[in-house]
């Protein structure tokens, strides 16, 4: 195979507060693909953004590209050092062709004011058909009318136009079918055998015992073991990612729960998830994992009205119900907290406490229909002392606060509209420990103050710290039901993925 | 071939088209007067000032952003050309026409620095200088007209290329304004699809974030959206000045409104990304027709505008109707059945 491509020692990326990764190391050779594994917060994007030149590594670390030491300053300098990532989204512009999307990188480069589009669209068409899909492809089409695998074709053709010695592949399967899945193989084994290094970021053992030579693991930032493909099985590589470090509280309470508060029965949705029964009892926590893309946060979804399933039905407290809406949601009690609080759940440029009543305002109203300041600011001085939101000035911006402060400004968001029923998606994205304890103990309170509570995690430590009943969830189905008894991260791991 | 006509029959031009045909051949029988080569002719004229207007507003809906100071812009364009051909009478036609883009362009230039540098949204910015401009040319002219312009610029207005005959027995032609409007297309034509700032404008129209990250200059992008806009817009007033004759700063009021409604309706995105200068000539020749059909059908003027209200709405709400139900049927999840 030769000599290696690109070899990573030392490499440290501290942020605020985390450090993301703690002096890692990696190496690829040409022609080979090795995979990077590693549970949520290992620190795998982060490495991604330091390949891709979008980031820079603590100082210290040492990259070499065919054994010269070097700097990745910036994108377009990490492309002309020959490293491509093709990211989970594409980051394509699906306004564009497919031509002008292959060859924008160069089209800037050169920064020559006027186009030449047949020289555009050839060297498209040399790079598809390099990958052998210039029959279902053309220069012309737009890509925002390519399937998802095709537009991904075209992210790995843009690699490829730009001479790439590498190419990143951030979860590349996520969304594509099985069929689309055996081309993608296809198409690796291509690029292998024009010696193009492939790294390979994914979660699904299946297909990394099937398309990686090596795999490198990382767990908590830090650097586990490099292993070669023959000398290790999957459950051995699902302990190296899971390790044995849990000290995180157990605050499982298997004692008899109250009446059932919501109740699930053969909920599907073509393309989004298929006959989903489940239960929550009043008090109880029920957490639900699986793999991203397993579907999870479309059953939530469609429990609080924004994604309506083609079948099956909602019962709260016993009655079937009929969400068409979040607001309808919330009259029968029903509580979404979504999972990226800066897009979905935050108005980020809006105090603390126009947050925390947004969805509540209707009950700070007088007989005017004026809304009582007082009133108002008295319920949200009570939730940011109780949440411990810091600084607890409820006038401070949103925008302003740390994440795991912002996690609990939209904890007491939905928490103060009283929900019986409340869903909880990603509790502790990017949240720091420290906080994540807090957030686990806020959540265990509600649950003995009676509410059902649904807690939707990838975060396996999180998910057996904080959950009653665990559900596991794959490829749109529920694959696995436990109770948190003596239940391990394998247990569910094994659920999960297949 | 097969797949090119498939593919055309599937853009929103080919829609248009379609109403742009059922509309003409209905007018057809509905008027006589409507067929008629003069006829056609002039309602190209009076709408290519909405039209070269629309071409300078192309680019800005492309990128995702919007220009009402535009009616403000015309007037003052109108009002600096008026007066100068008073101050100048010995001045020819393509002086004054690179003076009216030369003011346009300062207005535009103004307007593409506060939305890049002090980063305020194009609505607000372009609210407020349309409003500033529109007082400041109405302090100076004090609403007054401007009249008593020099000869050789009205026989430039009425100049006609090439003779048709007409069914009354005279002749036509294809008047200036419609040649500076085919010229404007042409140009705009090529600046968005053979030059890099073009693509550019694309490309933050569809993701500003990516167009930054694959190295776009979105700033200057930016600017030279707005700086085109307002010399298109310059070179609009000029084309109607030479129509009317004169110059009115009150008559241009709402002259925005047509405009983005005349791109809109021609298939561009107020979402930004997408947007040609074909559709926008068809949105151009539909919204012509549709006045000019609307007056031969002698439908009362105030129902004239409700029915272009309906037609735009109806133009857009497809397209969004559309794009939702493709939304919908995406796969987010691989279900395992």
């Amino acid at each position: 195979m030769g000599k290696t491509f690109l070899e990573i020692t030392n490499v440290s990326k501290t942020f605020p507060g985390v450090k993301a990764l703690d002096q890692v190391r990696f190496d690829i050779m040409p022609g080979e693909v090795h995979a990077l594994v590693g549970e949520n917060g290992a620190g795998k994007s982060t490495l991604i953004k330091i390949l891709s030149g979008f980031q820079q590594p603590d100082p210290g670390a040492k990259i070499m590209i065919e054994g010269k030491e070097t700097k990745l300053n910036g994108v377009m300098d990490a492309i002309k050092q020959g490293i491509s990532v093709i990211y989970q989204d594409f980051s394509l512009f699906a306004n564009l062709t497919v031509a002008e999307n292959i060859g924008i990188n160069e089209i800037i480069e050169k920064n020559k004011p006027v186009l030449n589009w047949k020289e555009i669209n050839a060297k498209a068409e040399k790079a598809l058909a390099f990958l052998g899909a210039e029959k279902e492809i053309h220069p012309r089409d737009l890509v925002e009318n390519l399937s998802v695998a095709k537009q991904q074709l075209v992210a790995i053709a843009s690699a490829v136009a730009q001479d790439a010695r590498m190419i990143i592949m951030d979860e590349p399967t996520s969304a594509l079918s099985k069929n689309e899945v055996e081309h993608l193989y296809e198409i690796i084994e291509n690029l292998k055998s024009r010696n193009i290094a492939i790294m390979f970021v994914s979660h699904k053992m299946d297909e990394l015992f099937h398309v990686a030579d090596r795999f490198t693991v990382f767990r908590d930032g830090q650097y586990v073991k490099t292993v070669n493909k023959n000398d290790v099985d999957e459950n051995t590589l699902v302990s190296l990612m899971v390790g044995r470090k849990v000290e995180i509280k157990n605050y499982a309470d298997l004692s008899e729960k109250g009446p059932v508060a919501l109740k699930v029965e053969h909920l599907s949705k073509r393309g989004n998830f298929k006959d989903i029964s489940l239960e929550v009892h009043k008090g109880e926590v029920v957490g639900i994992t699986g793999l991203v893309g397993a579907g999870r946060s479309e059953v939530a979804q469609a429990i609080f009205g924004i994604n309506h399933p083609d079948s099956g039905k909602v019962y709260i407290e016993g009655k079937e119900v009929h969400i068409k809406s979040p607001s309808e949601a919330l009259e029968n009690g029903v509580a979404y907290i979504p999972e990226s609080r800066q897009t979905q759940g935050l108005v980020l440029p809006k105090t603390i406490e126009s947050n925390i009543t947004l969805p509540v305002l209707k009950k700070y109203k007088n007989k005017l229909g004026i809304i009582d300041r007082k009133r108002q600011r008295a319920s949200v001085d009570k939730w940011v002392d109780m949440l411990d939101v810091r600084p607890n000035d409820p006038d401070m911006l949103a925008m302003q606060l740390s994440g795991g402060n912002q996690q609990k400004v939209v904890l007491a968001k939905w928490i103060s509209t009283e929900a019986k029923i409340l869903i909880i998606d990603e509790p502790t994205n990017g949240v720091d420990i420290g906080a994540k304890a807090e957030i686990h103990q806020i959540i265990r309170k509600l649950a003995s103050e009676g509410t059902a509570v649904i807690v939707i995690s990838s975060e396996l430590p999180e998910i057996l710290s904080v959950s009653d009943r665990v559900l596991v969830m794959r490829k749109g189905r529920i694959a696995g039901e436990f109770m948190n008894d003596d239940l391990t991260q394998e247990m569910i791991m094994s659920k999960a993925v297949v | 071939m097969k797949e090119r006509i498939r593919n055309f029959t599937k853009r929103k031009e080919f829609g248009i088209i379609l109403i742009i045909l059922v509309l003409s051949i209905g007018l057809t029988f509905m008027s006589n007067a409507f067929l008629t080569i003069d006829n056609i002719l002039d309602f190209l004229r009076s709408n290519s000032v909405i039209g070269i207007m629309a071409l300078g507003m192309l680019p800005v809906l492309i990128s995702g952003g919007i220009d009402l100071s535009v009616s403000s812009t015309i007037a003052l364009s109108a009002v600096v050309i008026g007066n100068f051909m008073l101050k100048f009478p010995g001045s020819n036609p393509v002086l004054v026409i690179l003076v009216a883009m030369l003011s346009g362009a300062v207005v535009g230039l103004l307007n593409g620095l506060i939305i890049t540098k002090f980063k305020i949204p194009p609505i607000v910015a372009t609210l407020g200088t349309m409003t500033i401009i529109l007082g400041a040319v109405l302090l100076y002219t004090g609403g007054m007209w401007i009249s008593g312009l020099p000869a050789w610029w009205s026989s430039f207005g009425n100049f006609r290329l090439g003779s048709f005959a007409t069914a009354a027995g005279g002749t036509t032609g294809v008047s200036t304004q419609v040649i500076l409007f085919v010229i404007g297309c042409v140009i705009t034509s090529f600046i968005l699809k053979y030059s890099l700032v073009g693509r550019g404008i694309y490309a933050v129209g569809g993701s500003e974030s990516s167009a930054i990250r694959v190295g776009y200059n979105v700033n200057r992008i930016t600017v030279f959206i707005y700086v085109f806009c307002g010399m298109m817009t310059g070179l609009a007033a000029a084309a109607h000045i030479s129509i009317v004759g004169q110059v009115d700063p009150n008559t241009y009021t709402g002259y925005e409104l047509d405009v983005i409604s005349t791109v809109v309706l021609g298939g561009a995105s107020t979402m930004g990304g997408v947007g040609t200068v074909f559709g926008t000539v068809l949105g151009v020749v539909l919204m012509a027709i549709l006045k000019n059909g609307l007056i031969l059908a002698k439908v009362p003027t105030y129902w004239q505008k409700v029915v272009m209200g309906l037609v735009i709405l109806f133009a857009v709400s497809i397209d969004v109707i559309n794009r939702k139900r493709e939304q919908a049927k995406l796969v987010r999840v691989d279900v395992e059945e």
